[in-house]
C-alpha cells in the first residue's frame, strides 16, 4: 500500500466544464457547458421486473434517490393499470415532502447563502458553508444539520431507508404508519414549519435588507425571459408528487397543460454535438435555438419555474409568501434567475406545511396499503416534481411485467438549455473588454449555474459526488487563460 | 462497546456501477469475516453532510473509495489523510459541500467527529457504465485488493 499525497487529483473526464471563449477584444464570444455521460442505464433496466425499478433507480443518483423511486413508483403503478389507495398515495407524498425539506435546505444553505451571507466576491476559503455560519452563528448551524437530519429519518422509517428506498411497490407502499410513529413526525413537522419560516426570514434580513445583492438579482446579468414548466394539482397550485404539467409563457398565459401519458405530445428533445445531456423544448414552438422571448421553445422547471406556472400555493404560510415575492418583483412571471433561491424557500415552507398537513391526516395511519392488481401490464409514466425540475419515467413492459424499454427524462436536464443561456448572459454581462478575470467574477458566473441547483448525476446519468466543476476561460486561438475548479 | 471504542468502516460508491462499487462490495465482505465487537461496517453513495452525520460519535473511520488518476495504475490503494487529498470519487458532492469542509462544519458545530480518518482510494478504470460486473482489470485484481485491504484492518484489530 502507497503513502502518498495526491494533490490535485485529475478526473478532467468526470467533471462538469463550463468553457467560456473570448473575442480578439476581451468580450465573451460563445460559451459551452458540459457534463459527463453515463452510459446504459436503459439497458441494465431491460429484463428485469418493473416492479424492481423503483428500488434501481434510487442507485442513479445518491442525491435524488426519493424523486426517482417516486417516479418509478407512479409509472409502475400506470404499467399496471392501478391506483394506490389514499392512505398509500399520502404516505408517499409525505416521505416526499420530507425529501424536499432536506433537499432545500441543504442548497440554500450550503450552496446558496455562502454567496449572499458571506458575498459573492469574497475569499472563497470562506465563502462556504463554514463561513455562512461564522456571521449567523453556531446555534442556527446544529440547527441546520438537525433540521435536515430530522427530515432524513422521517424518510428512513417511512421508505425503509433514507437513500435505498423500498417503499414503493405497484398499487401502493409496503408499510403503514403506527399512531405513535404519526405523533412523532407531527412534532417533527412542526419544526419543519418553524425553521422554513426562520429561513426565509433570514433571507430578507440578509438578501432582501442589502441594497446591493437585490441590485444583483434585479438589474445583475441574471434574468432569462423564457417559459415555465411546474406540475399543479387541480386548481393549478403548486404539487410535487401528483398534478399536470403546465407551461406557461414568457407572459404567463397558459401553452399547455397535459398528464403523464400524453407528454409526448408536448416535450421533444434537441441533440447538440458538443454535448451527452439533450436540450428538451416545447414541441408547438419547435427548437429554436439557445434565445429567449415568446417565440422560443426554452422552459425551466425549477423551483421559480413552477411557482410562476402555478396559480398559487396549497398552503397558508407559502402562499402569504408566494405573493409577497411576486408583489415585490413587479408581479407574475417572474425571470430573474437569482430569484430561484427565494422561490425555493417558499417551496420549503410549502413543503414542510405540507408535512404536517399529512402528518394530521387520520387517513395517514390507514391500514388499506394496496390496491389489487388485476390488469395484464402494458406502458406506464410517472411525473413527479424533482427538487431540480419535473422528472418522468416512461417504461414498457411484456405481458408479464418484464421491462422491455425505458424512457427518462430528468429534472435537470429540463433546465439544460436554460442553464447554457444563464451561463452565457452572465458571462457577457461580466466579463466586458480588458475586464480583469478575477476568482469573485468567475464565482458570479457560477452564481447563474448554481441558482438551478443542478444535478447532472442522473440527467446524464453519472453519479454525484464524482463530479467536480471546472470553469476554463480561453482566448480566441483556444488557450487557457484563467480556470477555476470547484469540489 | 460504544460507538467510541469502534472503527467504522465506510465504503462509498454504486454498487451497479462498474468498478464504482468496489467500496461497498469489499465492505460487504470483510462484514462477514470482522467480528462486530471492534468495526461497523457501512456503505453509502454520496460524500458531504451525509458523511458527516455518518462518522458522528465513532473515534476512528476508514473510508474506502474508488479514485482515479492520471496514469494510475488499476487496483493501486492509497493511503491518504484528509489533509494529503483534494478528492476521490465521492467525498466530495457538487450539490452539497466537500469532505474537507463537512469535517470542518463539524469542527465548526463542535460535534463529536474521528480524531481519526483515514481513506484508502482504490484506483479503478470504469465508472461510467450501469453494470453490476467489475472491468476485466480490476476483476482480475479483486482478490488481492481485497486481501490487501483485510490486512490492513487486521492491524487495527
Amino acid at each position: 500500500m502507497k503513502q502518498i499525497t495526491i494533490d490535485p487529483i485529475t478526473r478532467l473526464e468526470g467533471h462538469g466544464k463550463i468553457e467560456i471563449f473570448l473575442k480578439d477584444d476581451g468580450g465573451v464570444e460563445n460559451v459551452y457547458f458540459q457534463v459527463p455521460e453515463l452510459r446504459g442505464f436503459e439497458q441494465f433496466c431491460v429484463g428485469r421486473p418493473v416492479e424492481e425499478l423503483s428500488q434501481i433507480v434510487t442507485k442513479i443518483c445518491g442525491v435524488c434517490p426519493g424523486c426517482h423511486h417516486m417516479a418509478s413508483g407512479k409509472a409502475a403503478d400506470a404499467v399496471y393499470g392501478v391506483e394506490p389507495p389514499p392512505t398509500a398515495k399520502k404516505l408517499r407524498e409525505l416521505f416526499y415532502m420530507a425529501h424536499f425539506v432536506h433537499s432545500h435546505i441543504a442548497h440554500f444553505y450550503a450552496l446558496a447563502a455562502p454567496d449572499f451571507v458571506v458575498g459573492p466576491t469574497a475569499d472563497p476559503a470562506l465563502r462556504n458553508i463554514i463561513g455562512v455560519i461564522e456571521k449567523v452563528g453556531i446555534p442556527i448551524g446544529s440547527e441546520v444539520i438537525k433540521q435536515r437530519r430530522i427530515a432524513q429519518e422521517i424518510q428512513a422509517l417511512l421508505g425503509g431507508h433514507q437513500t435505498h428506498v423500498v417503499m414503493n411497490i405497484p398499487g401502493g407502499v409496503r408499510k403503514g404508519l403506527t399512531t405513535e410513529q404519526r405523533d412523532d413526525i407531527v412534532k417533527k413537522a412542526e419544526g419543519f414549519v418553524e425553521f422554513s419560516k426562520f429561513s426565509i426570514k433570514l433571507f430578507k434580513d440578509v438578501v432582501l435588507g442589502n441594497e446591493a445583492y437585490v441590485d444583483i438579482i434585479l438589474n445583475g446579468p441574471y434574468a432569462l425571459k423564457i417559459h415555465s414548466m411546474g406540475l399543479v394539482d387541480e386548481n393549478n397550485h403548486v404539487n410535487f408528487y401528483d398534478g399536470k404539467v403546465r407551461v406557461v409563457d414568457t407572459e404567463g398565459k397558459e401553452i399547455c397543460k397535459y398528464g403523464p401519458t400524453e407528454y409526448l405530445n408536448y416535450i421533444a428533445e434537441h441533440v447538440e454535438p458538443w454535448s451527452y445531456l439533450k436540450f428538451p423544448y416545447i414541441k408547438s414552438k419547435g427548437w429554436t435555438g439557445f434565445v429567449e422571448g415568446q417565440d422560443s421553445g426554452v422552459y425551466h422547471a425549477t423551483p421559480l419555474g413552477r411557482l410562476n406556472a402555478a396559480d398559487g400555493m396549497a398552503t397558508p404560510i407559502a402562499q402569504e409568501e408566494y405573493e409577497f415575492m411576486y408583489k415585490t418583483l413587479g408581479g407574475k412571471p417572474v425571470h430573474n434567475t437569482l430569484a430561484m433561491h427565494w422561490a425555493r424557500l417558499i417551496e420549503l415552507i410549502y413543503s414542510a406545511e405540507r408535512s404536517l398537513e399529512l402528518a394530521k391526516d387520520p387517513e395517514i395511519t390507514g391500514k388499506e396499503l394496496r390496491a389489487p392488481l388485476d390488469k395484464v401490464p402494458s406502458e406506464g409514466v410517472g411525473i413527479v416534481e424533482a427538487q431540480r425540475g419535473t422528472l418522468t419515467h416512461h417504461y414498457w413492459t411484456d405481458e408479464k411485467g418484464i421491462v422491455t424499454k425505458v424512457n427518462i427524462i430528468v429534472g435537470t436536464t429540463n433546465n439544460n438549455a436554460p442553464i447554457c443561456m444563464s451561463i452565457k448572459k452572465a458571462a457577457e454581462g461580466l466579463i466586458k473588454k480588458d475586464t480583469e478575470i478575477t476568482e469573485g467574477i468567475l464565482n458570479m458566473i457560477e452564481m447563474a449555474f448554481r441558482a438551478y441547483d443542478p444535478c447532472f448525476s442522473c440527467a446524464t446519468h453519472s453519479l454525484p459526488g464524482q463530479m467536480r466543476m471546472e470553469l476554463v476561460v480561453k482566448d480566441k486561438e483556444g488557450k487557457t487563460i484563467r480556470k477555476v475548479k470547484r469540489s | 462497546m460504544s460507538l467510541k471504542q469502534k472503527v467504522l468502516v465506510l465504503g462509498i460508491g454504486n454498487d451497479i456501477l462498474s468498478d464504482d462499487g468496489i467500496g461497498p462490495r469489499i465492505v460487504q465482505q470483510l462484514e462477514k469475516e470482522f467480528v462486530p465487537s471492534l468495526f461497523t461496517f457501512q456503505t453509502a453513495t454520496v460524500g458531504g453532510l451525509e458523511i458527516l452525520e455518518m462518522i458522528s460519535g465513532y473515534n476512528e473511520v476508514i473510508f474506502i473509495d474508488a479514485i482515479k488518476t492520471r496514469g494510475g495504475v488499476p487496483g493501486t490503494i492509497y493511503q491518504l489523510t484528509p489533509e494529503n487529498f483534494s478528492e476521490t470519487l465521492h467525498l466530495t458532492n457538487l450539490h452539497d459541500i466537500n469532505f474537507l469542509n463537512a469535517l470542518k462544519l463539524g469542527n465548526t458545530l463542535q460535534m463529536e467527529l474521528p480524531e481519526k480518518v483515514r481513506i484508502l482510494a482504490i484506483e479503478i478504470v470504469e465508472d461510467l457504465e450501469f453494470s453490476e460486473e467489475f472491468s476485466p482489470e480490476i476483476r482480475k485484481k479483486y482478490p488481492a485488493i481485497l486481501e490487501e485491504v483485510r490486512s490492513c484492518l487486521r492491524q487495527l484489530a
